[in-house]
């Protein structure tokens, strides 16, 4: 019965194959306007950790000035999302979390060994030993420091890998010597290929920015008076910054603080030692508003940074609205064709057909409708993200010829296998909103009313 | 003519007329907010940036070797690149204007005025040479240059050069309005926060916009404060604006021999602006591309549900129309009967879609913080949707008025 009205469905579609083409593009478009949309939300608002997300935590301390807010902050409750130098190294000495993560981002000038090659700038993390293990960054060659490293400082690096296919073309280079700004780096580590998308232990710079390609410890912040490329914000009206040494010790926040806990319960713990802490610092005239450290994870974090952003939600709006247009098109066509074809219909019931035969056999029509709509529109979708991938992220990828970092950024932009059963899902409702109305006007024909005129 | 005749139609059988009256709705609602965000978007990226970016092209280098001493050769290569034949005028400067690179200050004409909550106007600091007005092209319209003694040499990093802070610097008109309201800023104090240095205002630049940015922004990228300072080392970012036509022939030389005129650097990287003016709206551009491809899409598929709502309309009436035809109507009648029914049904269509577009608007204006969407937007869309809906069912419309009236004698 299904193979008959198939053939039946195939058959009055093949009788208007204008109109029927127009139903089956417009449903397309409409696909693929609200599948593009989609895609990229859903990229935007994927967890790039979420195996951590009750154990990792990103600080913040509210040490603001008490006096209204005037920045470009759409939510002037938040805290400023770096730490103070003094802040963060009183906060380091807690033995609540497992690991602790301070860090900044940098640049430093990379001289390469091989003769003939330039030498050229690069983005540089210095942070202290625990970024590796508290990010799960994955290790090709060799690992991460030690503490012991941070306080020397240790004269080691830990390469990205397109670093290391940079200077060494690939092969294990641990041990090896860097030269970076002048000074000598032994490799302690080659990470894999690590692209946390969006990029969230660090958003200056934009949430996509791409990872950084040398790591070094945190004490070579002080040892080379090396100051962060990334944002600087003197939260305070009483800072007075006139030398990279008033930077440490002023009220200017420009470091990220991460922390790890062995017990999701030790948040609470640590909360309550933040707390008292800044409660120590007013008594001495710092914090001057009520506490407000917030001490949140990544899912918490991106939705604080709008990671997701109005220009793709308003995309998926569109998108949905586009195809909302497209559904009602389709709707309007089929019950146009639907009712002209409406003495058909009325044979069939005058020869024995119920009704419910003459709603399911316009149904499967409008559903093959439906599905060759959606079939399109999937590739459609694909041919526009092909496209967009390109366009999209363009800009980041300046300056970068490795052709995996290039794919592993575009790779952010993918459909994987729920937003295609969404994207099916999505034809067959589709199908489903523009016909059922149509097939059930026609059922409910009388069917003398089509005989008459024959 | 036949009104009535044509409204008791259109009641007899409403889903078709209904369905289209709906799109047409959503349609206008759609084109209007998006042919404004589309708007917003293009003026963001085209509004003048007060630069001759179109000659400018900027040099960045690094050290390569620890020996490399950057106050010389910084005092060399301007000299250098001040000489070259091709060049109006080169300078050093701490960000490039044009990218997202920005380092600003809170500044004030009064020292209390720092002291107070949000005391202070937000000014973006670009640090120069007396050759840098020349080579960004801005034009002075007040006051004077930088004496060649005020500039400072540069310091050994950032920081200090903010605690060596310069006595000149230049303002743009946007920025002197600002401090002073209510008179003349040339020879007057300027107070900089968080750094609690004094300098003085020795010229006025007409306009400058460091960046494009949406129109809310628009004061924060045009108060901008230009100070004597050569920027510290050891990374050396150098503007360069050529003569007309000579930029490509200058970069060409330079990209031989600029890195070695001076020992221990390399140059990392050279560009022009053009294409660094336009990296910097890329994104912008793209989504307005996108946007407005949308909407186009959303258009096409209304007028091909207009049309063929009327076409599927001539195909069933095709009887009626004959017989109608055959005693008495002309051709213009009929097609005047399509236009008429299609106009009534666009403009039901354009009431809704105005409430929805005003809606969507103030939801928009919300969002994106820009200005209400103004009502001639509405205007234009009823009356783009009515030229559209119209030539849409032209077609149709006139295969109708070609239909014989011979067919009213056929029997289906």
């Amino acid at each position: 019965m299904l193979a008959h009205d198939l053939r039946m469905a195939w058959r009055s579609l093949r009788r208007n194959p204008f109109l029927s083409a127009l139903m089956v593009g417009a449903l397309a478009v409409g696909i693929t306007a609200s599948m593009i949309a989609i895609t990229l939300y859903h990229a935007r608002s994927g967890h790039p950790i979420a195996w951590k997300d009750d154990t990792l935590f990103a600080v913040t301390l509210d040490l603001r000035d008490d006096d209204p807010d005037q920045g470009f902050s759409r939510h002037p409750e938040y805290p400023p999302w770096q730490l103070t130098y003094r802040d963060a190294h009183a906060l380091y000495a807690s033995e609540i979390p497992m690991r602790s993560v301070m860090m900044y981002k940098a640049s430093q000038i990379v001289t390469p060994e091989r003769e003939g090659v330039k030498p050229f700038g690069v983005n540089i993390r210095v942070t202290t030993a625990d970024f590796f293990r508290a990010f799960d960054t994955p290790f090709l060659f060799g690992s991460g420091w030690s503490r012991a490293e941070d306080d020397a400082p240790g004269a080691v690096v830990v390469l990205s890998k397109f670093m290391n296919e940079k200077l060494f073309g690939g092969a294990n280079s641990v041990g090896r010597e860097v030269m970076l700004s002048g000074h000598s780096y032994r490799v302690l580590g080659v990470m894999g290929a690590w692209m946390p998308r969006p990029k969230y232990y660090d958003p200056n710079n934009g949430t996509f920015d791409i990872p950084e390609d040398v790591f070094i410890p945190f004490g070579w912040m002080q040892a080379l008076k090396l100051s962060t490329s990334g944002n600087t914000n003197c939260v305070s009206k009483r800072a007075k910054v006139t030398s990279f040494e008033s930077l440490l010790a002023e009220d200017c926040v420009w470091l990220q603080y991460w922390v790890e806990f062995r017990h999701p319960a030790d948040r609470d713990r640590y909360q309550i030692f933040v707390d008292n802490y800044t409660n120590d610092g007013r008594t001495h005239g710092r914090f001057p508003r009520k506490n407000n450290n917030r001490i949140v994870n990544v899912t918490t974090w991106l939705s604080m940074w709008d990671v997701v952003g109005d220009e793709s939600r308003m995309q998926v709006v569109l998108g949905l609205v586009f195809l909302g247009v497209c559904i009602l098109n389709t709707l309007g066509l089929m019950l146009a064709k639907f009712l002209s074809a409406a003495p058909i219909a009325g044979l069939r019931r005058a020869l024995g057909a119920n009704r419910m035969d003459i709603v399911r056999q316009h149904l499967i029509e409008v559903m093959v409708v439906g599905v060759l709509g959606g079939a399109a529109g999937l590739l459609l979708t694909l041919g526009g993200l092909a496209v967009l991938k390109g366009w999209l992220y363009s800009g980041m990828l300046i300056g970068s010829d490795n052709p995996d970092r290039v794919a592993l950024v575009q790779a952010f932009v993918h459909m994987d296998v729920s937003v295609i059963l969404f994207a099916i899902g999505l034809s067959l409702l589709t199908g489903l909103l523009a016909g059922l109305y149509p097939a059930y006007r026609i059922g409910r024909l009388a069917p003398a009313t089509f005989l008459k005129t024959q | 003519m036949e009104i009535r005749a044509l409204l008791s139609a259109l009641r007899r059988n409403k889903t078709g007329p209904l369905l289209v009256s709906a799109q047409v709705a959503i349609t206008l609602a759609v084109l209007v907010n998006v042919a404004y965000i589309v708007r917003q978007r293009v003026e963001e990226v085209s509004k003048p940036t007060g630069m001759d970016l179109d000659n400018m092209f900027w040099i960045a280098t690094g050290a390569s070797s620890r020996d490399f001493n950057y106050a010389t050769a910084v005092k060399a290569d301007l000299i250098y690149l001040n000489s070259l034949p091709g060049v109006v005028a080169a300078s050093t400067i701490n960000n490039l204007p044009q990218t997202g690179a920005i380092t600003g200050l809170p500044f004030a004409s009064n020292l209390e005025a720092l002291q107070r909550p949000n005391g202070g106007i937000g000014g973006l600091i670009y640090f120069g040479t007396d050759k840098l007005l020349d080579t960004l092209g801005l034009k002075l319209i007040a006051g004077r240059n930088f004496d060649l003694d005020a500039i400072k040499p540069p310091a050994t990093d950032f920081e200090a050069s903010l605690g060596d802070w310069a006595q000149e610097v230049i303002i743009t008109q946007m920025m002197a309005k600002k401090l002073f309201p209510d008179g003349n800023a040339i020879g007057k104090p300027i107070y900089a926060g968080l750094i609690n240095k004094t300098s003085t205002v020795v010229g006025i630049v007409d306009f400058m916009r460091a960046a494009p940015a949406p129109a809310r922004y628009d004061d924060f990228v045009t108060q901008i404060v230009i100070v004597s300072i050569i920027p510290s080392g050891p990374s050396g970012l150098y503007v360069v604006r050529a003569k007309p036509g000579q930029r490509a022939a200058v970069m060409r030389q330079l990209e031989k021999n600029f890195a070695d005129q001076q020992p221990g650097r390399f140059v990392s990287r050279m560009e022009d602006y053009t294409r660094t003016a336009a990296e910097i709206r890329q994104e912008t551009r793209t989504s307005a591309f996108i946007l407005a491809i949308v909407a186009l899409f959303v258009l096409a598929v209304t007028v091909v549900g207009i049309s063929g709502l009327a076409a599927f309309n001539v195909t069933t009436r095709t009887k009626q129309l004959g017989i109608r035809r055959a005693i008495g109507a002309r051709k213009f009648h009929i097609l005047r009967y399509f236009l008429v029914e299609n106009w009534i049904i666009t403009t039901c269509g354009t009431v809704l879609g105005c409430m929805l577009a005003l809606a969507a608007g103030i939801k928009l204006s919300i969002t994106y913080e820009i200005p209400r969407l103004p009502l001639y937007y509405l205007v234009g869309g009823v009356l783009l949707l009515w030229i559209v809906g119209l030539l849409a069912v032209l077609v149709p419309a006139r295969r109708a008025a070609s239909i014989s009236p011979a067919v009213a004698t056929r029997t289906v």
